[in-house]
């Protein structure tokens, strides 16, 4: 399947990109593996592409005492080796399961909280860490906390003249464990329901808070404050219950989706406790 | 540019450096395969899913369908014609074919480029537990995969800190399929950019790789070894005798433009070339050319020929041909035996058109006095399966 014609432009600084967002029927192509299937299938048809690869100010991948920032070029893969990706365990736990090898050489880390497909595992992970947003548009930049960034299937807080220039993940404190789970059809392939946990515990092993983020089972990753489910395996019977909204297809009905994700909650809310666990000296 | 212009891009593929002229919506793969005449790296579903176009981007696997041919300005592609030679093959591929790791054979280049990047770049994460999950990335469709990831293991236990490098690589000439302009950059820089682009190419490159054939033909000429000389001294003389060649134009340092016709079977070929002569002992009756041609159709052939004359019996002339062929494109398709099958046979029809030349003097007319391409070609394809049918009625007294 071949893309319906398009323009293509390469500009070299982030002003030139908003200019050419701001002419009209435009995307940004970064990495292209989840945009180049959609122009394939014609699903899509912008009038122009705006490659942001040759601005170099959005390659920065760097760490500091609060947050790993990943610039909007930066690719999966190179952030599965970075040394910096350490500061955020998930992300060396997550990224095995984002798309296939051949897929993270291309694909960024910020195309894909861009294109917010609700079965992708990135945004879950912003989702579940409390991640910022960074969005260029020509009125200015904004930071938009991942609570509010994802609007709904490949829906974003960012307007189609504007640009996801970086994001930001807290970077993991002591007393933080994760977990994260997904059954898909085929390893690397979206999920047909996915979770990513995170479980902090004090000195003592008690612990102070746990979240969950859902994904592949509504229209946008789903974040809850589980606390109080820990060991209530009923109460997750019902979040699931509440939470998974999608559809079913000829992979999965609801119901399964639902069992899918109550199996992985209940495992993986355990793994992140005894993570935190281990990490608390 | 625009969505209906044409955008020159230039990239490194398999040590080459080319560079293509395509339109933005064009992939990688498509370029590779039609411009390029790499048809190595295979298209599946072409939106992502099934990695039969996976290829090497920067040392990094990537599907070539799911990157457009502009975005790879200065990039380092290699693609499975990269990875070994049939003479010199990698190990992946030795171990895929002692597995047996292939049985229709598509997915095959997807599934080294994969293993590679995999043993190359991650072979920490190629023991056999996680092997199956990081060889997802390809889909098989014919189950060759118990044998694809045993050959993927065993190549990683021989090659535990990862494998050898690709070991094709070298400078050649990557000539399209037709479908657009592309050419290969002379590496001294020092051709005009239009002379580089023109259909016919403008510089004689010697081949280097392995070539696909290697042709040796001796034939005894009843003529003496001076006429003989003197026909394959005299270009437009030696030219007139290879069938189905034409001198077009005799140009500076001893180059030579012209053109030559193939058929075999349905393929017509109608090459436009360019020949130098490399090298020219008239003591030693030796002479040393080589000659690269482009046929609109996309295919392309180069040749790296010797020619010695040497005293025969009863004043006759031993010419023996020596020729080193390399051919990409369509017709590198019809296998090498077959290539080297037709290229004797026009060794030999132009050993007896020398030998009529230099007895009469005259030049031959090749229209008469030499068959048709299109009967040597059968005459190849003839001598080629009575050929394998001895081979099987061997096999079968064998037993």
């Amino acid at each position: 399947m071949k893309a319906a014609p398009f323009a293509y432009v390469r500009p070299g600084s982030l002003d030139d990109v908003l200019a050419e967002l701001a002419g009209g029927d435009a995307k940004v192509l970064a990495g292209g593996q989840s945009l180049v299937p959609v122009l394939a299938m014609r699903l899509g048809r912008p009038a122009t592409l705006v490659d942001i690869g040759s601005v170099a100010s959005l390659g920065d991948l760097a760490v500091t005492d609060d947050v790993l920032r990943v610039g909007a070029t930066v690719r999966q893969r190179r952030l599965e080796r970075s040394d910096e990706a350490r500061a955020v365990p998930l992300i060396g736990m997550v990224m095995p399961f984002v798309g296939h090898r051949e897929l993270r050489s291309r694909g960024t880390v910020c195309g894909s909280i861009a294109h917010a497909d609700p079965s992708a595992e990135l945004p879950a992970v912003a989702s579940c860490l409390g991640a910022t947003i960074e969005v260029a548009g020509t009125g200015g930049r904004r930071r938009v906390p991942a609570a509010e960034f994802f609007a709904g299937a490949m829906t974003t807080a960012a307007t189609a003249e504007e640009v996801v220039t970086g994001v930001e993940f807290p970077v993991a404190r002591p007393g933080e464990g994760y977990g994260f789970g997904e059954i898909a059809r085929r390893h690397g392939d979206f999920a047909l329901a996915g979770v990513v946990t995170r479980v902090r515990v004090d000195d003592d092993g008690t612990v102070l808070d746990a979240r969950l983020t859902g994904f592949g089972i509504s229209d946008t990753p789903v974040t809850r404050d589980v606390t109080a489910l820990l060991d209530d395996e009923s109460g997750i019977r019902d979040l699931a219950a509440d939470v998974v909204d999608t559809g079913g297809d000829t992979h999965g009905s609801t119901g399964y989706r639902r069992r899918l994700f109550t199996v992985l909650a209940t495992r993986e809310l355990q793994r992140a406790r005894r993570n935190a666990r281990k990490e608390r000296p | 540019m625009e969505a209906h212009e044409l955008v020159d891009v230039a990239f490194s593929v398999n040590g080459s450096s080319v560079s293509v002229s395509v339109p933005p919506r064009m992939h990688l793969a498509d370029a590779l395969r039609e411009q390029l005449g790499l048809t190595g790296t295979h298209l599946g579903c072409e939106h992502g899913v099934c990695g039969m176009c996976t290829i090497l981007v920067d040392g990094d696997a990537a599907r070539a369908c799911l990157l457009f041919a502009v975005q790879c300005e200065g990039a380092e592609i290699v693609t499975v014609e990269g990875l070994g030679s049939p003479e010199r093959q990698h190990p992946l591929q030795e171990a895929f074919s002692h597995h047996h790791g292939l049985q229709c054979g598509f997915c095959t280049p997807g599934m080294l480029m994969s293993s590679y990047d995999l043993l190359a770049n991650a072979p920490d994460h190629a023991g056999d537990d996680e092997l199956p999950e990081q060889m997802s990335g390809v889909l098989c469709r014919c189950t060759g995969y118990r044998g694809i990831l045993a050959a993927v293991s065993d190549v990683h236990g021989t090659h535990p800190d990862g494998v050898p490098g690709p070991r094709n690589c070298a400078t050649r000439t990557l000539v399209g399929r037709g479908s657009g302009p592309a050419s290969s950059q002379a590496p001294s820089g020092d051709v005009p950019a239009d002379e580089v682009r023109a259909a016919a190419p403008a510089e004689v490159r010697i081949p280097t790789g392995a070539p696909s054939a290697t042709v040796l033909v001796t034939s005894e000429l009843r003529s003496p070894i001076a006429a003989v000389w003197e026909v394959v001294s005299d270009v437009s003389r030696l030219v007139a005798c290879l069938p189905g060649a034409e001198l077009t134009e005799t140009l500076p340092g001893d180059r030579y433009r012209g053109r030559a016709g193939v058929a075999l079977g349905p393929v017509k070929l109608s090459f436009e070339g360019l020949a130098q002569i490399l090298d020219r002992d008239a003591d030693a009756h030796r002479i040393r050319l080589v000659g690269q041609g482009r046929d609109t159709g996309g295919s392309a052939t180069q040749a790296d020929i010797r020619l010695h004359a040497e005293p025969g019996p009863d004043g006759g002339t031993v010419l023996r041909a020596e020729a080193d062929l390399f051919l990409s494109g369509r017709i590198a398709q019809f296998g090498r035996a077959l290539a080297g099958d037709v290229s004797r046979r026009l060794f030999e029809q132009f050993a007896s058109a020398v030998d009529e030349s230099a007895r009469t003097g005259a030049v031959p007319d090749v229209r008469v006095a030499a068959p048709s391409p299109v009967r040597i070609a059968a005459g190849a394809v003839a001598d080629a399966v009575r050929r394998r049918v001895r081979a099987l009625r061997a096999r079968l007294r064998r037993r």
